[in-house]
């Protein structure tokens, strides 16, 4: 990876160091739009930026397609909920884009209780010539008026603005993980921990659920849903994912309520690596659908695992992603390090996955060649088109020059959000408050 | 034995970290909330099958018979004697155990070998622990060993703590100043049962407080397991929010 472009919020500009920034900064959810050309990130403090990638230009070869802040608005308020006497944070959990139908972009993003539907589009011209009203807007005296003319649009400075559309609210008792647009592009899901309801993007007021794991006795709980995507071809189908590391995948064809899975995927438990955490470990924290449709792939907290649709048994492949913190399980949950929940993206053509770690690190995983990679995003690593070294962890024993030991990792500085662009190799990276955007190398 | 403090010392923690979720923006999560209480039974478990193993490595020369499980006795066992000599009792003393979760109390009744016995300390009751606001008395109980788990009503006796404000570190003191804090939150009651009733852990590095005499209405477990059942209903409460 060649190019990296550092973008920070505009909020710490100012700031020159990652332990000073405000939590409200942090970027909680980052997506690529369906062609690439945008880059949604939201962050704690319920705001969301869109990028936007440049046209790429006779005039600067070597700049293919920098991403520029395109728009910038406050998608979400922190919100009291009086009968429970809780705040309702309004972090962004998660953005998802809607494929473009006109000149308007929208996306969806959604808190911890409410989902909204925002129209991001450009303005570039202005009517001028109005009759009853002049140029300020104050009306026009009628006597005044002598002639009659039609307004004309005359072009003026790009303003992009962002309304919400539609607000999709008090329909989920317990905090919103997931969102995913059906492939039919009128409806999609929301999942909290343990319901799903689907909308319908014109209707506000209703939701159906469709799953609902919710025991009778709220003390016989043992699983929670912890994410879910509908299939990227088959607007009947979607998985969601537990916190006991088992997959559903639903068929809403079968029934309107869709508690009895169509398949179940779930890995027998490795009884030599028992421990008191053992169940944390293994609860997912993201699952996606490959571009294909044909696997899906699950990030627990120490592996990343591809599944096929057709082996509900055992994953097809299992990716280390830091297994050298297995024996740090206790000190990780000291820290509540061992809660983080890591994403997992797929590249365009589902031959290279991706996650985050620790230390700012994030890896990447070559389906094909089975080669793995583990890359940094730092400033210190990061100059304008400088070529990313790859970085190692020293498990014991001796350490090289350049690897780093466990135990020197820093805990606090997690990659956990990361998107791909849907054609290219590009990628984003989302390190605490810090954006980080790499290409691959252009001769 | 350092299995012992090690699950003991995690439990402590996850008490912890379950008490302060509930300080948290956004209130209190699901999900965060079900893998505390996961890894708080884990702890538990492993604590307490080190404990079986202890006394019955204490208990050797008495004959195999008698330390058959028998969760009907009578006798109240006295929990970590033999480890520790100085336990404090200030805290109030450890009522006979409501159960929750009838999964639990069956789970519980392989008694552990203390069967063989150590005299009971009558540890001074100063007060009883506020139970959380729950009425459950769950019909499942049917079975002739579980019977003896329902506890008849208790006059509650609260004891005032003076309301103190301000957030402290992790002692066990400094708990009884968060009443003023957690009397805001939308379960008091519970939080009270949180601060009471782990006062008591968190002060004991060694081990869990000791149970006072038994009510003869009461049919106890084993002492150690009225700790088990202590935090039975923590986990529980607390997941079922």
């Amino acid at each position: 990876m060649e190019e990296d472009i550092d973008t920070r919020k505009i909020n710490n500009s100012f700031l020159r160091d990652h332990s000073y920034a405000t939590e409200a900064d942090i970027i909680s959810t980052v997506e690529f739009n369906h062609t690439g050309e945008l880059l949604a990130t939201g962050d704690k403090g319920g705001r969301v930026v869109i990028f936007q990638r440049e046209q790429e230009s006779k005039n600067q070869l070597h700049r293919r397609g920098e991403y520029n802040v395109y728009s910038t608005f406050q998608s979400h308020e922190p919100e009291f909920d009086y009968l429970k006497s809780l705040e309702i944070e309004e972090k962004i959990n998660k953005i998802r884009w809607l494929p473009q139908q006109n000149a308007a972009y929208f996306l969806l993003s959604t808190n911890d209780k409410t989902v909204k539907l925002w129209k991001v589009s450009e303005r570039d011209k202005r009517p001028e010539g109005y009759n009853l009203k002049d140029e300020d807007g104050r009306l026009r005296d009628p006597a005044t008026i002598t002639t009659l003319r039609v307004p004309v649009l005359r072009p003026m400075d790009l303003m992009v603005e962002a309304t919400p559309r539609r607000v999709f609210a008090n329909a989920h008792t317990y905090h919103i993980n997931s969102i995913s647009v059906n492939s039919d592009y009128e409806t999609y899901m929301s999942a909290d921990d343990l319901r799903i309801n689907l909308w319908n993007f014109e209707i506000t007021n209703q939701s159906f659920n469709i799953v609902d794991i919710k025991p009778a006795n709220m003390e016989e709980l043992t699983e929670v849903i912890t994410a879910a995507e509908f299939h990227p071809l088959h607007c009947n189908t979607f998985v969601y994912s537990s916190s006991k590391g088992t997959i559903r995948l639903c068929d809403m064809r079968a029934s309107a309520l869709c508690d009895r899975h169509t398949k179940f995927f779930e890995e027998p438990e490795d009884p030599s690596n028992r421990s008191f955490f053992s169940e944390i470990i293994s609860s997912i924290s993201d699952v996606k659908f490959s571009h294909s449709g044909r696997y899906i792939m699950t990030r627990d907290y120490l592996t990343v695992k591809v599944w096929d649709l057709n082996m509900e048994n055992r994953p097809i492949e299992t990716y280390q992603v830091h297994d050298y913190l297995r024996s740090k399980l206790c000190s990780l949950y000291e820290n509540d390090c061992i809660f983080d929940k890591f994403e997992c993206v797929w590249n365009g053509s589902d031959s290279v996955i991706m996650t985050g770690s620790y230390n700012n690190f994030f890896r990447m995983f070559d389906r094909n060649t089975k080669r793995d990679v583990t890359l940094e995003a730092s400033r210190e690593n990061s100059k304008p088109r400088a070529i990313l070294k790859p970085r190692k962890v020293c498990v014991g024993g001796k350490r090289r020059k350049d690897e780093i030991s466990v135990d020197s990792l820093d805990f606090s500085k997690k990659i956990l959000h990361t998107a791909w662009h849907p054609s290219e190799n590009i990628i984003a990276v989302a390190a605490t408050n810090n954006l980080y955007i790499f290409q691959d190398k252009v001769n | 034995m350092e299995a012992q403090k090690e699950a003991q010392r995690i439990m402590t923690m996850s008490v912890w970290k379950m008490y302060h979720s509930r300080m948290q923006r956004g209130g209190l999560r699901l999900h965060r909330s079900l893998q505390l209480s996961l890894v708080m039974r884990s702890a538990r478990e492993l604590y307490l099958s080190a404990k079986v193993e202890t006394d019955e490595a204490e208990l050797s020369p008495f004959p195999a018979a008698a330390l058959a499980p028998a969760p009907n006795l009578p006798q109240p066992m006295t929990v970590a004697e033999a480890e520790d000599a100085s336990l404090q009792v200030s805290e109030e003393a450890i009522p006979a155990p409501e159960p929750m979760e009838t999964q639990e109390a069956r789970e519980n009744e392989p008694a552990p070998a203390c069967s063989c016995l150590p005299p009971v300390r009558n540890a001074t009751l100063s007060q009883r622990s506020m139970k959380p606001n729950r009425k459950r008395r769950s019909s499942s109980l049917g079975q002739g060993g579980e019977a003896g788990l329902v506890p008849s009503k208790k006059a509650r006796l609260e004891e005032e703590t003076a309301p103190t404000e301000g957030k402290t570190e992790v002692e066990a003191e400094d708990l009884e100043r968060r009443q003023s804090q957690v009397e805001e939150g939308p379960f008091p009651s519970l939080a009270r049962v949180l601060q009471k009733r782990f006062s008591g852990i968190l002060s004991n590095t060694a081990g869990p407080p000791k149970p006072t005499a038994p009510p003869p209405s009461c049919e106890l477990q084993p002492g150690c397991r009225q700790a088990d059942h202590m935090i039975n209903i923590l986990v529980r409460t607390v997941v079922a929010f």
